[in-house]
């Protein structure tokens, strides 16, 4: 540990706590407390990194987490700011952009061809031949910057959080704490955010008096009740303050992201130290005034041996003092506020040797800071509506305008004093708790509520604070010669200067032809040299070029962290269990899980055919209607008409969207005299809802209906076969289930199996004489258990919904969404007698008058289809051509082996040309070859009369 | 996130709400001419300003309800009081989702 | 056809059939070293123009549909007297914002035919327009989760193959061969069944595709104004106040940097079409949705291929850089806003970890949108409106920019034949009139 210093009155390590540590496979030691740059800075590891395009070494720049060179892998973690993760026992820690390594780097050579790699060289060549550029590309890729991603990485546990706080400070320097603490006094819930991991800002880097004012603010800020999160930034801002931070300070979450409601928002982000353009200006051991008062003061590090300080301001002058403090040889003093600058660094690959000053003499260093100027990081402003304005005298940007619930202070509004620095945040924080109150007010008088607030609305706080005040500062941004502006990105100002020649001379043109803030920093290092580079190339002024916008998130976010705990719900009926234990083969149905058979679908269907068979069915959608005008609603709802349905009946019905597009079907039954229940399709149970409820809402007020949606309120069973009948009768005592007095289509309320209030309709998909049961879903599993129990000697057993699509394929019936698509209309179904034009109203009435007018274009036609070789089936989605050509007349909606008929059978939908009965049509499959089918003549294929439904 | 006022249930997350569209009305099915009804079906002022246009509190109360927003800044305008009539009918087809 | 076209496509037939660039100097290798070895530096892309008082045709919107349909005009058609006007920079709209994904394995036929032209016409972009686009032929995976989507990928790769577009279904096993960090296990909440796999797709340089075409275009003259926005459209003789609407014609547009007459005008912009319609009284079955992306910081390249998941609607490809490009579906409702989401952000972090749980340590650095103008059958509006000399090329939802080349040229073409071209016919405003829509919709989900 050569370069650790003596220990320094404000470090933050542990000397006691000595860390292991690998770097690149080599084992070093730091201490508790050090950032994973530091440990290494003071084992006398210089680079860290090589750069993106042409290789060069990088050595620390601003040691904080912005700092573009010292990202590395840390294990399966990939792009690690290494100048603020703090250091972990056991890290194995390696470079990441270097290949052989980093020592020795064969991709350095494009250095050598720096010239000819100029910014958007790639748009100029590999044009031909055309058949290499994949070749090419190829070799571009290896250059992608960044570390791996193992692809084992576990997903890891992430925890989301809501918030609900009165305040969201971003920002814990002195301002940012003194804010809080303000409006956490004045009553309101504060929470502060603060991106290092110690509070007090630039403080923690200051001198002992600096340190025990943020101490004094950390601990009245904790006893005003302040919610404090270090290691943690406020990533965006979004509409209405929705306020996103990444929390990396809460146990047993690596990265957890907290989602907060702020009344107001302050932000207090301090200022980001801007490099100087130079030549050489990323060599190791150039570093930024910041980067050396850090490494010194909180990390006691020596940065160099023989420094030349380049400084425009006061901290530059505070590293002067703090570099001669701990023994440092400050070579030169270059001024700039004198009008001193300087011109180029040089040195060897890995170091820096000698600095050029402006009037061309040199000094031996191996350490040249500069304190060139500040950029303020708008960000969050700039996601709040701002667009900073430029301020030529204190040679940084300004916010202009700000919505009432976002307020700025500290470094970004202007400088000044520790106390008026203090005093702006005090202020700051006392406006907003002022504004979050009326914002309270103004949330609870909203909506009528037992407790509403008493009084008016207080009327939004104007702005009275003391403005801080703006010191003047040179406007220092690029010497006499050009060097680095994106580190990260590897863009000289040669390059931005090249590109605003060759026209791409807007700051956004410019950015995306040079690729110049699109790097890990976006921006906070680069923006305001980019823009101050392409103004010198224009001859106009930083103000006329202006500066792109910020976009979220302020500072990087892990994918899990924004994923949290995956949270996509699946819905099971309350047979599930049974299911499962029963070798159900699932399969996945919108959000349902559902049995797609239990072992042998075929075996299901013949059980069916020829016994019974009971399906679950829950997942139909069911929408309970009560009150007297439901017949018109579903006059209004379904093509066909209600109105004299009576007590005990169900109908089949077809629903249109309002241009005639097939919507959903299923039926509906009159349970009493003003009660019905509606059955949907089960993927459409949702949207069927609010369809019904948007008619009654806004359409028709006035009509009396209650809808309530009981689709898992009970377990609905299908009981099919031959046998249904006889075994429904062994569990039903009160409802008389003769096929004289239970007729098909009518609905009987009753017990089943001791279980009262069950709806019994005798309908059926399948084709077979059958009983759908809806019973109160807390004893659907009794229900269904006692259907397997006592109809064991019936041969009952379970299907699922395989079997059922087999059977009722094998019957015609369509399903809407896959024999009909989001442009079927009506007609096109076939069931044309379910139309009902001389309806007065119904949704979709003018579009279905028209296509089935005189005038109507075209609409295909649902038909079933039978293969010519019964053993082949189609795949669905083939496609019906056109005999000898590729024009297609018609697809494959449906398709199955039956195993009733024991041959392939096919719904379809084709022109009209192909729709007559005999037809006989080509359809290609999927492995290219075609065969025939022929059209037939119902849609059902198996008992078109249907005897065995009625039976 | 922007904050909807739904007039029952207070500002709730646009996430707990169903966008509907633009508000127009439905012409009388009866006498509409296609061009009338493809207007309706089709059709959008989309402008960039104060739009009216209908939210569905699909996570709240479950009530339709229009209000007016600036499709430019997302301020919205004072909510009609619950009771008034607050909603007219939306098209029919749901306009949302991705490419193809 | 309308009259004032006619007058145009005349006026296109008089020129010879050989039309000259500028001498505007090559890009290649050899040029590049040579610049680089003599340090001289290259000149502008493209010419700062003055407006003139007149054109004779207006393209509004400088994104690649505007721009494309302006080097067409020129190069095909020998119409150079155009102006291209965009109200802030060449690129700045959607062109500039789109997660660059090119493909023709569409559903209909008529998709098909017309994307597939489009990707030869991005094939060859690059030595055509002299400039390199970076188009990678890296192939295009739709994943399938349930069984209605495997059918719909099957339904797209007949349709697909009938056409002769390499477009198959593949199962898990081949799936994870190509892109071996998805999670192709059967445990998943969202299994993958299948994918509809798409070699020809791949991914493009938008910006480098905006800038070819108007290097190109300015070679032949046409003249590109940036930071001109159109205020109105100045017609006359139509239904409407100030004459315009149904019946009237075009004479020219009021700009912020001055008038300009012109007896044609074709609106080419996305998320402000509506508004630029509307200048000429045409009200369009549009709504404006922002459509967002974002991006992570690099890595070193893992995932060969673009990756889309309807029913997660997310789509992801990692660029050359190392950077994963994510986008998902539209916002859920219609706003010219362009600010980025957090649940957008949030939502399409959950599906990308669902299908490769690996990259949880990733970090996303930036979001962005982008305005998408949504149509009833999610197909565009494309050609001769009721206004005489008003034409548009909108509607383009989320997929404008695998159209762009293809756009233009039959834009163009229409102009310069003033009649509608076929290959753009079944995309005319007139449908919903008629009640015909693109059958686009049968299928629609995300898919880019």
């Amino acid at each position: 540990m050569i370069r650790r210093l003596e220990p320094q009155s404000g470090e933050v390590i542990d000397r006691e706590t000595p860390l292991k540590f690998t770097w690149n496979s080599k084992k070093y030691v730091g201490y508790a407390g050090d950032t994973i740059a530091s440990a290494l800075l003071a084992n006398n590891q210089q680079v860290f990194s090589r750069s993106m395009k042409y290789h060069r070494p990088r050595g620390v720049l601003t040691a904080d987490y912005w700092d573009p060179n010292t990202t590395v892998q840390v294990g399966t973690e990939p792009n690690v700011r290494g100048a603020h993760r703090l250091l972990e026992a056991d890290m194995k820690v390696s470079a990441q952009n270097a290949w052989p390594s980093l020592d020795l780097d064969v991709k350095a050579a494009n250095g050598l061809f720096g010239r000819f790699l100029t910014a958007g060289f790639y748009y100029k060549t590999f044009i031909k031949p055309q058949r290499l550029w994949p070749l090419y590309e190829k070799v571009l890729a290896r250059f992608a910057p960044g570390g791996v991603v193992d692809l084992n990485t576990p997903h890891g546990y992430h925890d989301k959080r809501y918030a609900h706080p009165d305040v969201v400070v971003a920002g814990g320097g002195p301002a940012g704490l003194a804010a809080a603490i303000s409006a956490a006094k004045a009553g309101m819930s504060v929470m502060l955010v603060e991106q290092n991991h110690h509070l007090g800002g630039h403080l923690r880097w200051g001198t002992d008096q600096d340190r025990e004012t943020a101490d004094d603010l950390e601990a009245a800020a904790r006893d005003a009740g302040v919610e404090i999160l270090t290691d943690s930034a406020v990533t965006g801002r979004y509409d209405d303050n929705w306020i996103a931070i990444s929390q990396r300070d809460h146990p047993g979450v690596v990265e957890r992201l907290i989602k907060a409601r702020a009344k107001t928002l302050v932000v207090a982000a301090g200022l980001v130290e801007r490099p100087y353009v130079f030549s050489g200006n990323d060599l190791p051991g150039v570093m930024l005034s910041g980067a050396v008062r850090r490494l010194i003061n909180m990390y006691a590090v020596r940065p160099g041996n023989h420094a030349v300080v380049l400084t425009a301001n006061a901290e530059g002058d505070a590293a002067v003092a703090d570099l001669e403090r701990v023994g440092v040889e400050v070579a030169r003093v270059v001024d700039a506020r004198a009008g001193e600058t300087i011109s180029k660094a040089t040195g060897s690959s890995k170091q820096l040797g000698s600095v050029t000053l402006a009037d061309g003499s040199t000094v031996k260093a191996d350490l040249l800071v500069t304190a060139a100027g500040w950029t303020a990081p708008t960000s969050l402003l700039n996601m709040s509506g701002d667009r900073p304005s430029y301020d030529p005298a204190a040679a940084r940007f300004f916010p202009t305008a700000l919505p009432d619930n976002v307020i700025a202070t500290g470094g970004l509004v202007g400088d000044g004093s520790l106390d008026e620095l203090i005093a702006h945040g005090i202020s700051s924080g006392e406006l907003a708790a002022q504004r979050a109150a009326a914002v309270k007010h103004r949330l609870r008088s909203t909506v009528t509520r037992a407790q509403n607030p008493k009084g008016p609305e207080p009327p939004v706080q104007q702005d009275r604070r003391i403005g801080l005040s703006r010191a003047p500062h040179p406007e220092l941004y690029r010497s006499d010669t050009h060097g680095m502006v994106d580190f990260s990105e590897d863009v000289s100002s040669k390059d931005l200067v090249n590109a605003a020649a060759e026209g791409f001379d807007s700051v956004e043109l410019v950015k995306r032809f040079t690729t110049a803030t699109m790097g890990p920093s976006q921006g906070k290092l680069e923006t305001v040299n980019t823009v101050a580079v392409l103004a010198e190339a224009r001859g106009e002024t930083i103000e006329e070029v202006g500066t792109t916008v910020w976009r979220p998130p302020y500072a990087p976010i892990s994918l899990g962290a924004l994923a949290g705990r995956v949270f996509e719900p699946v819905r099971v009926s309350s047979l599930h269990e049974w299911h499962t234990a029963n070798n159900m083969t699932p399969i996945l149905a919108g959000q349902w899980i559902r049995p797609e058979h239990y072992g042998d679908p075929g075996a299901e269907v013949a059980n069916v055919r020829t016994n019974v068979g009971i399906i679950d069915v829950t997942p139909l959608g069911k929408l309970d209607l009560r009150g007297p005008d439901v017949p018109k609603l579903l006059n209004l709802l379904y093509t066909n008409k209600w109105s004299k349905l009576p007590i005990g009946r169900v109908r089949y019905g077809m629903m249109c969207a309002e241009d005639g597009v097939v919507l959903d079907d299923g039926v509906t039954g009159r349970l009493g005299e003003d009660h019905y229940l509606m059955t949907t399709t089960s993927s459409g149970a949702g949207q069927i809802w609010q369809w019904v409820e948007m008619w009654l809402q806004t359409e028709h007020p006035d009509w009396e209906v209650h809808v309530t949606p009981v689709t898992t309120g009970f377990t609905s069973i299908n009981i099919a076969g031959p046998k249904s009948r006889e075994l429904l009768m062994r569990l039903v005592d009160d409802v008389d289930l003769s096929a004289e007095a239970f007729e098909y289509m009518n609905v009987r309320t009753g017990t089943i199996a001791g279980v009262p209030d069950c709806f019994m309709w005798r309908i059926g998909f399948t084709g077979e004489l059958s009983f759908e049961v809806h019973v109160p879903a807390g004893f659907g599993l009794h229900v269904w258990e006692q259907l397997i129990e006592r109809g064991a000697d019936l041969g009952v057993g379970p299907f699922g919904l395989e079997a059922q699509r087999i059977m009722r394929l094998e019957k015609g019936h369509f399903i809407v969404g896959q024999d009909t698509d989001g442009l079927t209309k009506a007609p096109t179904t076939g069931l044309r007698a379910l139309i009902k034009l001389d309806k007065d109203d119904f949704a979709g009435k003018p579009e279905l008058e028209w296509a089935l007018g005189p005038e109507a274009p075209e609409l295909p036609v649902l038909v079933a289809i039978t293969p010519t070789d019964p053993r082949l089936v189609p795949d669905e989605a083939c496609q019906i051509l056109r005999e000898g050509t590729t024009e297609i007349v018609g697809r494959i909606t449906s398709s199955r082996f039956s195993p009733s008929l024991q041959r392939s059978i096919c719904l379809g939908q084709v022109t009209p040309e192909f729709a007559a009965a005999g037809t006989m049509l080509t359809v290609r499959l999927c492995d290219g070859s075609d065969t025939t089918a022929r059209v037939m003549e119902h849609h059902a294929h198996f008992d078109p009369e249907g005897v065995r439904l009625r039976g | 996130m922007l904050l909807v006022p739904c007039p029952h249930c207070g500002p709730r997350n646009s996430a707990d709400m169903s966008y509907q569209g633009e508000a127009s009305s439905r012409p009388d099915p009866s006498s509409a001419t296609p061009a009338q009804w493809r207007d309706y079906l089709y059709m959008e002022h989309n402008p960039a300003g104060w739009l009216k246009e209908n939210w569905y509190c699909s996570s709240g109360c479950r009530r339709f309800f229009s209000v007016e927003r600036h499709t430019v800044t997302s301020e919205f305008r004072e909510p009609p009081l619950p009771g008034s009539k607050t909603a007219e009918p939306g098209a029919g087809t749901d306009r949302q989702g991705g490419g193809s | 056809m309308t009259k004032q076209v006619i007058e145009l496509s005349e006026k296109s037939a008089k020129l010879s059939p050989v039309f000259r660039r500028n001498q505007a100097p090559r890009y290649s290798a050899a040029a590049l070293l040579w610049r680089g070895v003599r340090n001289d530096s290259w000149p502008r892309v493209w010419r700062e123009p003055q407006l003139k008082k007149s054109y004779d045709a207006v393209v509004v919107g400088g994104g690649v549909h505007g721009l494309a349909t302006a080097y067409y005009l020129a190069a095909n058609h020998g119409i150079t007297d155009v102006a291209v006007l965009d109200k802030a920079y060449l690129g700045s709209g959607g062109s500039g914002r789109n997660t660059a994904i090119v493909r023709s394995n569409y559903l209909t036929p008529e998709g098909v035919a017309f994307y597939d032209r489009s990707l030869d016409l991005y094939n060859t972009m690059s030595a055509d327009l002299n400039l390199n686009v970076m188009f990678s032929e890296r192939g295009h995976l739709t994943l399938a989760h349930t069984d209605s989507a495997v059918r719909t990928m099957r339904w797209r790769a007949e349709v697909n193959k009938l056409q002769g577009i390499d477009s198959t279904v593949i199962g898990p096993d081949e799936i994870s061969k190509i892109a071996p960090s998805l999670d192709t296990s059967p445990n998943t909440r969202y299994p993958i069944l299948a994918a509809l796999y798409h070699p020809p797709g791949g991914t493009i340089r938008h910006d480098a595709v905006v800038w070819a075409y108007a290097r190109a275009a300015d070679a032949y003259g046409v003249d590109m104004h940036q930071k001109t926005e159109v205020q109105d459209i100045v017609c006359e003789g139509g239904d409407g106040p100030d004459g315009k609407g149904p019946g009237a014609k075009v004479t020219g547009v009021r700009t912020s940097k001055g008038d300009v007459s012109a007896p044609v005008v074709i609106n080419c912009t996305a998320g402000w079409a509506s508004l630029i319609a509307a200048m000429a009284g045409i009200q369009l079955p549009i709504t404006t949705h922002p459509l967002q992306a974002a991006v992570t910081e690099p890595v070193k390249v893992f995932l060969p291929t673009v990756v889309v998941s309807g029913s997660l609607h997310v789509y992801v490809s990692q660029t050359d850089r190392g950077e994963l490009v994510f986008g998902a579906s539209v916002d859920p409702f219609a706003t010219y806003d362009m600010r980025g989401t957090l649940d957008f952000t949030e939502e399409l972090a959950g599906h990308v970890l669902e299908l490769m749980p690996a990259v949880s340590q990733m970090r996303l650095q930036r979001q962005w949108a982008g305005l998408c103008d949504i149509t009833p059958d999610y197909s565009p509006v494309m050609g001769f409106t009721p206004v005489e000399g008003f034409l548009c090329d909108v509607g383009w939802g989320t997929y404008g920019f695998k159209a762009g080349p293809v756009s233009g040229e039959q834009m163009a073409k229409c102009v310069a034949d003033g009649a509608t071209p076929d290959l753009i016919s079944p995309f005319a405003l007139s449908r919903f009139n008629d009640g015909v829509l693109v059958g686009e919709k049968g299928a629609a989900a995300v898919g880019h």
